[in-house]
């Protein structure tokens, strides 16, 4: 992506050096780690200056200072008070003062959350209501919609029968019971398995974006060029 | 012969590593012909199709959120639909949460595409840098569709919005076609109130590994679209019948995914092997 020569080489090193795990755990390895986690904690302190708090906060008490606001943006100085009772955490004796703020987020989340699962779950409870008649579809019988409604009904299948797996106060003795709860498990055994081979391929993907960046970008583009 | 094969079971996965790495880079050394499928999935023409239906005066919203972590497959899946919103001279806004580094890594991508088609910054497109979320990005979500300005009063370099041409228009979410949501795993905040409250479309491009989580959205009709992974951005260009970056990646992917299945059929061998030696033994 970038053709700086020394971001080439560092980058480069830096992946050679995890890479070199695979073979085994050494002190290289242990540097790039921690040296990665400490520059992404710095720059991330300096985005959160520049991007957040000085827009949003430090500016407007800037401006209201240089005349070219109005004195009420000094209020903004009051969200120090909040946010300083956070800290109050490390301390044991003044400990419920930042009780007080962690409550009022708490409170708020949870408001919005309450929003959120409705409007989330809501959509998910009708859309899981298909039709499964082949015969009630917009131009009558046809084929394709004779295999939306198949499918339809294994997803109907499915759900249902994952649902059961998951009702433990059921007794187990009724056999019909006992192969829903079994054809519950194999559907979420399918789901995993899909889940997996999709992991496969985040994985792959992570790998071979490392192995264009050494081969295409260090290698080719500074190395041999 | 049998023996040989016994001892792939106590193979050391070093070799195995090693093995993948050198195999992985031979698509890169020799052009392997694996192109996607012509006909792209449901989930890939949903995005594609929305952004066809985009009227002129309005614009659409990128939340690009990744960055290093996630760089192997969010970045075809920026690519395509950038390329694609400048081939039909739609303006969009770039925003992103979730990581500091993320407005760097958009602008990277976004601006070679921009120049090329001609797009002035600030006028035809603005990124909005980093948006801090802290626990709550609900609230940031419900709050930028209300008023955007509030929650970004200036582009990532610090320039006002009311110097922005583009952002004097984008107020609320009305002025929004579509948001289109690309990191790691996308907040599902973005589902329940852009299109639970608003009914502004919204779709995701995720990683391979989110995608059994998200289709559940995408069958109920919450997402109007999706790119999974690679193979998503690969789907998409082919669409837009300009292969890049996914259909490249999707391709060394399929012959890594060959090496994948190899590996396991020999391991398998190798156990089968072993637990006849023994029996024998």
């Amino acid at each position: 992506m970038s053709q700086n020569p020394l971001t080439l080489w560092v980058g480069a090193i830096v992946t050679l050096a995890v890479f070199s795990y695979l073979a085994k755990d050494n002190a290289v390895y242990r540097l790039v780690q921690q040296a990665a986690l400490g520059a992404s904690v710095g720059i991330g302190v300096v985005i959160a200056w520049q991007q957040v708090l000085y827009p949003n906060w430090w500016s407007q008490i800037a401006e209201a200072w240089a005349g070219t606001k109005p004195p009420i943006q000094y209020l903004w100085l009051l969200a120090l008070i909040p946010g300083s009772l956070w800290y109050f955490q490390f301390s044991r004796r003044w400990f419920w003062l930042s009780t007080l703020v962690s409550a009022l987020f708490i409170g708020a989340a949870a408001g919005l959350a309450f929003k959120d699962q409705m409007l989330l779950m809501m959509p998910q409870i009708s859309g899981s209501l298909k039709p499964l008649n082949p015969f009630a579809g917009p131009g009558g019988f046809t084929w394709s919609y004779f295999g939306t409604c198949v499918s339809n009904l294994i997803f109907l299948v499915a759900l249902l029968t994952t649902l059961m797996y998951f009702f433990f106060s059921l007794r187990t003795e009724n056999r019909l019971v006992r192969v829903s709860m079994r054809a519950g498990r194999i559907m979420l055994m399918i789901a995993l398995g899909a889940m997996f081979g999709n992991t496969v391929m985040t994985r792959m993907a992570y790998l071979i974006e490392r192995i264009q960046f050494l081969y295409e970008d260090w290698f080719l583009g500074l190395l041999m060029a | 012969m049998m023996e040989r094969l016994a001892k792939l079971e106590s193979l050391s996965q070093r070799w195995l590593y090693l093995a993948t790495i050198l195999l992985l880079m031979v698509p890169f050394l020799v052009r392997i012909p694996m192109p996607p499928r012509g006909q792209a999935v449901m989930a890939a023409k949903g995005v594609y199709d929305t952004i066809e239906a985009c009227p002129p005066d309005k614009v659409v919203m990128i939340d690009s959120s990744w960055d290093m972590g996630s760089r192997a497959e969010n970045r075809a899946q920026l690519e395509c639909v950038v390329r694609h919103l400048c081939r039909r001279r739609i303006r969009f806004v770039v925003t992103s949460m979730v990581t500091p580094f993320a407005p760097d890594f958009a602008a990277r991508v976004i601006e070679p595409i921009a120049k090329k088609a001609g797009y002035v910054y600030g006028r035809d497109w603005v990124n909005t840098g980093f948006i801090q979320v802290g626990g709550n990005i609900g609230a940031i979500i419900d709050g930028m569709c209300k008023d955007f300005h509030k929650i970004r009063p200036t582009d990532w370099k610090g320039v006002p919005a009311s110097k922005l041409p583009l952002l004097q228009k984008v107020r609320t979410i009305n002025d929004i076609h579509m948001v289109y949501c690309i990191t790691y795993s996308p907040a599902e905040q973005w589902i329940s109130f852009v299109k639970g409250q608003y009914d502004t479309p919204v779709a995701f491009g995720c990683m391979s590994i989110m995608g059994p989580w998200y289709y559940t959205y995408l069958d109920s009709g919450q997402l109007c679209g999706m790119l999974l992974g690679n193979r998503g951005a690969a789907e998409y260009e082919a669409l837009l019948g300009h292969p890049s970056t996914g259909t490249r990646l999707i391709g060394v992917a399929s012959f890594g995914n060959c090496i994948i299945i190899a590996a396991a059929f020999l391991g398998n061998l190798g156990a089968w092997a072993a637990r006849r030696a023994r029996r024998k033994a």
